[in-house]
């Protein structure tokens, strides 16, 4: 029932917080000393002729009456009209959104994969050289600046060694979608050749963002396994006989993993919503690029449809993290 | 079906074939595919975010208009002519206000139906219309309803007023297959939207493929009007490729072709050194620049300009930091176009001779001034940041901000809101003196992107007129020269450069001809050898 | 909360803690020291095009940037930016978010709640997504990436505190105090604060790590600190386009960048185990 309880209040607050954040935003983007409207009426366009364009594009009126249209817009899943673009916000962000995810699950799938075994070995060799090694690794892990670490990786990889792409998605022209996700696409259309340039291009950007992620996760699932063994039930099924690799491997980690799922889940908003930093360093064309040219080009309705987008699956995300928590371990529920 | 023929043939055959194929991937690894088709690839230094013709008057989505739309004329080669096009011939009327074109007969869109004087009426009104792109330039001397087909191949176009440029920007007048639009219209929208992706045009490559994320694919098309030679390429791709490193990096592998953008000379370096590509070189016009805003104390006062012209280090910027790949240019005209007097020194870098001019200033300095460069142009950065140094050495104090292009434009429109001194660029839109000195220094202009001077002179401005109203080019360049001179020595603004073109390509690409308006990238004439 | 001399001795005897410790001493005496042990002061400001982009040597540690500049001068100055826009930021963030949160935690009143619900606004998106905006907005400066940070930082600070507050709300001793008729300021102030010290100590701590590599995000970005301000982040954006040949260019700053994270990050990993046993429980075993 504290879950349900839960749920509901944060149900409750989910409109009015969105409504908030897209104020805010609405409001930070309108300041923006800069003309949009004037760069789309071309370079040599006299101030009349801009303005005539201001005024059929709606954007002369008051920013009250411009921020409730939006709402209103918003509650018919209109996301309006790209100024650049000058397609539907949707339609770009929806054309963008494989990309993102694409690339966010390779790094979790990373992250997770390499990350929960290390923090199991830290935690059962506690106090090692390894548990002291990865410990520092880990505090390194989240202490390098992600931009300088795909621009190292960069450095060594693409332009010295030259094994791997140095940015975007694929290359040339990809394969017919029909998922969306570059890797999938090209096993659809049978082309391994496809398939390897999609893999080789993933690589730097999700190493990049897998990195950080590792790092907590390691942390998380080291002190989750410590608490864990410390627990009596480890103590009798010690006692019982039952091998020491079963016991850490199946019945601790499953107890010990409460606090690494919900970091996970983080995890995964955090960069479904606001990997923009490494995903213009490699030009990758997932919504963070997106995000930081319509904030460049003051691209009004790009800007509000990101914000709109990322609010809400970090909010989400936040949410399920929170009910799953709930569900996975009683005692806790701090709301 | 050859392969299902390969069974039952000889073993000698079978390798006979084989070998064939072997060649054919032998040339795939001189940077072709693999098939019989030759391939262009060019990665462009931005994106393509439309494919519309009429709403684009800009250097880097240039391909799309010159590959696959066609003009009346066309500016061709180096120094840039103005050549008929679709028009066989034209005539311009005593007053200076009708313009007659005669059009070729037997040109063809890529659907096959014939380009009419009409398509080229809807054309102009379309420009008007949807007010983008060429269209304000056009709208200062042509109303709507002022362009008519006479017959099919004969249209006219009646001005407001004479002008001696509306025949430099007749090649914005890019034809369009009036049927295919009006099919593809929204709510009258003149097939914005449905042109922004497809193509309606008779150009020398037909659109096949258009993804605004990455570029766009052509097709020659085998009936385009100027005929071929005897050897070209199949496919052209456009590709935008934002970040520097990647498109050299592709060029050397032979992912790329080509590239865009302007490089530093230590790149051009690792180009040529790679051995895999050839950097083609040419004489261009395109002057780095700073706009002072002549309104405001001290800048209004035409010593403190003279002052700050002489704290620019022009040999440390063009020779060590550009490593000498541009060209000293003194006055805000290109030193290779017409109208620019050949003996101006212009400006050096010398502080005690500004320190003295500053002495003898009425206009005090007594705050920062703001040094505004263009975010993300690497070069404009370290220009504001060596102009600081040299300001600071003569003992003005000054902030080098970074803004970008959309804001720096807006603020520009307004004396109050435009930065003490802006750092850009002005292109060749149009091969002619008024696309610099006229369109920067009338006083008209002041405010629009190419004017962030807000210059006053009524001397100048007279001038400017008169090289616009007449028609011969040395009474025209005459004016010119004489408004040249007033403004080099009021120095309104600082003049760094002319650019050099350098153009990479593959080793093999040759046909490529260079244009000032264009910048090498109509690949109708081009082929691999 | 212990005292100090305590706090520290305990801390010296946790290697890495230490570490993180000496760390933070080093960038903090760099900083205060750069004008009188950078090789070329002048580096900040004076450009010589001449000598430009030249590898590391014995004249430039670091070698030179694009402007002909000293790098390892630049670098050493660059940790004043840093330290600066890390310290006001979070300084200012302590200064918004303690009392809203000491405040929304301790009174039940309606506005408490209210500004709760706005922190929430702001914790709703990844923070680099609205301190970019910010940025963006105001223009680049080092004032304003203050304010960029400040502005979305401020809600972990009431978050925690709100949070600790209202769990102290149900302590015998609080409710001690409040039966025994103590003025609610003096309680917040002499029992309630004091009590909550610690996990924002903790917290500001991560917190400088965090917010420097905001910062150095959006000086990347080209929304920082403008030229010829040496920030670390900017440095390392310029380097992009001369690599591979520069390498060293893009090097020095990232690694003075990760040497501050990393003293700061442990730092405050020590200071959690060290002042607030309970969160040690669960993070160091």
């Amino acid at each position: 029932m504290r879950i349900l309880a839960l749920v509901a209040k944060r149900l409750f607050w989910f409109v009015p917080t969105a409504a908030g954040l897209i104020a805010v935003v609405f409001f930070i983007s309108r300041v923006i000393p800069s003309d949009p409207v004037a760069l789309i009426a071309g370079e040599t366009a006299s101030r009349a002729q801009i303005e005539v364009l201001r005024t059929k594009l709606g954007l002369d009126r008051p920013l009250p009456v411009q921020l409730v249209d939006y709402y209103r817009q918003l509650l018919k899943g209109d996301l309006g009209t790209s100024l650049f673009t000058t397609r539907p916000v949707a339609d770009d962000l929806f054309a963008r959104l494989p990309a993102t995810i694409e690339l966010t699950v390779a790094a979790m799938l990373i992250a997770v994969s390499i990350g929960i075994p290390l923090g199991v070995i830290s935690a059962t060799r506690r106090n090692s050289g390894i548990d002291h090694g990865l410990r520092i690794a880990s505090v390194a892990g989240l202490a390098i600046a992600s931009f300088w670490l795909a621009l190292i990786l960069q450095l060594l990889f693409s332009m010295k060694l030259g094994v791997l792409p140095l940015q975007g998605r694929i290359a040339g022209f990809p394969p017919r979608a029909v998922t969306g996700f570059m890797t999938i696409d090209a096993l659809i259309a049978g082309r391994a050749d496809r398939f390897w340039s999609a893999l080789a291009h993933l690589a730097l950007p999700a190493i990049t963002l897998a990195v950080p992620a590792l790092a907590t996760i390691v942390r998380f699932t080291r002190a989750g396994v410590l608490d864990t063994l410390g627990r009596p039930f480890v103590d009798y099924q010690r006692a019982t006989g039952i091998p020491r690799a079963l016991i850490v491997w199946k019945y601790v980690l499953r107890n010990a993993l409460t606090s690494t799922v919900t970091q996970i889940g983080l995890l995964f908003g955090i960069l479904l919503a606001g990997a923009v930093v490494i995903e213009t360093v490699f030009q990758w064309p997932g919504i963070g690029t997106y995000a930081f040219e319509a904030i460049l080009h003051s691209d009004y309705a790009a800007v509000m449809g990101f914000t709109v987008y990322a609010g809400g699956i970090f909010m989400l995300v936040n949410l399920l993290v929170d009910v799953v928590h709930g569900l996975i371990d009683p005692r806790g529920g701090t709301a | 079906m050859p392969i299902l023929r390969l069974r039952g043939t000889t073993a000698v055959a079978r390798r006979l074939v084989l070998a064939g194929f072997a060649s054919l991937a032998l040339l795939g690894s001189l940077g072709q595919t693999a098939t019989a088709q030759t391939r262009f690839v060019f990665a462009n230094e931005s994106d393509f975010d439309t494919m519309d013709p009429h709403v684009a008057f800009d250097v880097g989505r240039i391909a799309v208009r010159l590959n696959v739309y066609d003009g009346l004329m066309r500016w061709q080669s180096n120094p840039a002519k103005l050549e008929p096009w679709i028009a066989e011939s034209y005539a311009i009327s005593k007053d200076g206000l009708t313009y007659t074109f005669k059009l070729r007969k037997g040109v063809k869109f890529h659907d096959g139906s014939e380009v009419k004087a009409a398509d080229f009426v809807y054309s102009l009104e379309r420009i008007l219309a949807l007010g983008k792109g060429a269209a304000s330039l056009f709208k200062t001397m042509i109303d709507p309803g002022k362009a008519k087909a006479v017959d099919d191949t004969t249209v006219e176009f009646t001005l407001t007023k004479p002008s001696a440029i509306f025949l430099a920007i007749v090649p914005e007048i890019h034809v369009v297959n009036t049927t295919l639009v009006k099919k593809n219209e929204v709510n009258n929208d003149w097939g914005a939207a449905w042109m922004s992706k497809s193509s309606a045009g008779s150009g020398a490559y037909k659109l096949t493929q258009f993804d605004p994320a990455i570029g766009f694919v052509a097709a020659r098309n085998p009936d385009h009007f100027k005929g071929w030679g005897p050897k070209f390429i199949d496919e052209i791709e456009f590709r935008g490729v934002k970040d520097t490193n990647t498109r050299v990096l592709g060029l050397m592998k032979g992912d790329f072709n080509g590239l865009g953008g302007y490089l530093q000379a230590d790149q051009l370096k690792r180009i040529e050194e790679s051995g895999k590509a050839k950097v083609h070189e040419a004489e261009s016009m395109r002057v780095m620049m700073m706009q002072f805003n002549t309104t405001r104390a001290p800048l209004n006062d035409p010593d403190v300009r003279r002052a700050l012209n002489q704290a620019f280090d022009y040999d440390g910027f063009n020779k060590n930091i550009l490593g000498g790949q541009v060209e000293r240019n003194p006055t805000p005209l290109p030193n290779t176009i017409w109208g620019n007097p050949k003996d101006i020194k212009g400006y050096a870098f010398d502080i005690e001779k500004g320190k003295a001019l500053l002495a003898k200033a009425s206009a005090k300095i007594d705050r920062p001034l703001e040094i505004h460069f263009l975010t993300g142009f690497g070069q404009s950065e370290q220009a504001a940041q060596l102009f600081q140094n040299g300001l600071q050495k003569m003992g003005i104090q000054s902030k080098v901000i970074g803004t970008p292009w959309p804001t720096i434009v807006e603020r520009f429109s307004k004396p109050e809101t435009t930065p003490d001194i802006s750092i850009y660029w002005i292109s060749t839109y149009y091969a002619d003196p008024h696309n610099w000195i006229g369109e920067m220094f009338h006083s008209s202009g002041a405010g629009t992107f190419k004017n962030a001077h807000h210059y006053k002179n009524p001397k100048v401005d007279a001038l400017l007129d008169k090289a616009v109203e007449a028609t011969d080019q040395a009474v025209r360049a005459k004016y010119y020269e004489e408004a040249v001179r007033i403004v080099v020595d009021d120095a309104p603004g600082l003049w760094i450069y002319n650019t050099k073109w350098y153009g990479p390509y593959s080793k093999n690409l040759a046909g490529v001809v260079f244009c000032p308006i264009g910048n090498g990238l109509e690949m109708r004439t081009a082929y691999y050898e | 909360m212990k005292s100090v001399p305590t706090t520290l001795r305990q801390l010296m005897r946790d290697r890495s803690a230490a570490l993180g410790f000496f760390l933070v001493v080093l960038v903090v005496v760099a900083a205060i020291l750069a004008p009188w042990i950078s090789p070329h002061p002048e580096a900040v400001w004076d450009m010589n095009p001449a000598n430009r982009l030249k590898p590391p040597s014995r004249t430039w540690l670091f070698g030179t940037d694009r402007m002909g500049a000293d790098i390892f001068s630049r670098v050493l100055f660059g940790a004043r930016i840093t330290l600066m826009i890390a310290l006001v930021a979070v300084g200012a963030s302590l200064l918004i978010g303690v009392p809203i949160g000491l405040w929304a935690g301790w009174s039940e009143w309606w506005i408490g709640e209210a500004l709760m619900r706005v922190s929430d606004v702001f914790l709703a998106v990844p923070q680099i997504v609205l301190a970019i905006a910010i940025a963006q907005t105001l223009g680049p400066s080092i004032e304003n990436v203050i304010l960029a940070l400040s502005v979305t930082y401020w809600p972990w600070f009431a978050r925690l505190v709100y949070a600790e507050v209202r769990a102290l709300k149900r302590e015998t001793f609080i409710e001690a105090a409040i039966a025994l008729g103590v003025p609610p300021r003096r309680i917040v102030l002499q029992h309630v604060l004091p009590n909550v010290a610690s996990p924002i100590i903790v917290r500001a701590s991560i917190g400088m790590g965090f917010t420097i590599l905001t910062a150095a995000s959006l000086g990347f970005l080209g929304l920082g600190a403008p030229p010829p301000a040496p920030e670390w982040g900017r440095m390392i954006s310029e380097s992009r386009e001369f690599l591979p040949e520069t390498w060293w260019y893009a090097l020095a700053p990232g690694v003075a960048i990760f040497i501050v994270v990393m003293g700061f990050n442990l730092l405050g990993d020590g200071l959690r185990d060290v002042l607030d046993p309970r969160l040690r429980r669960s993070h160091d075993r």
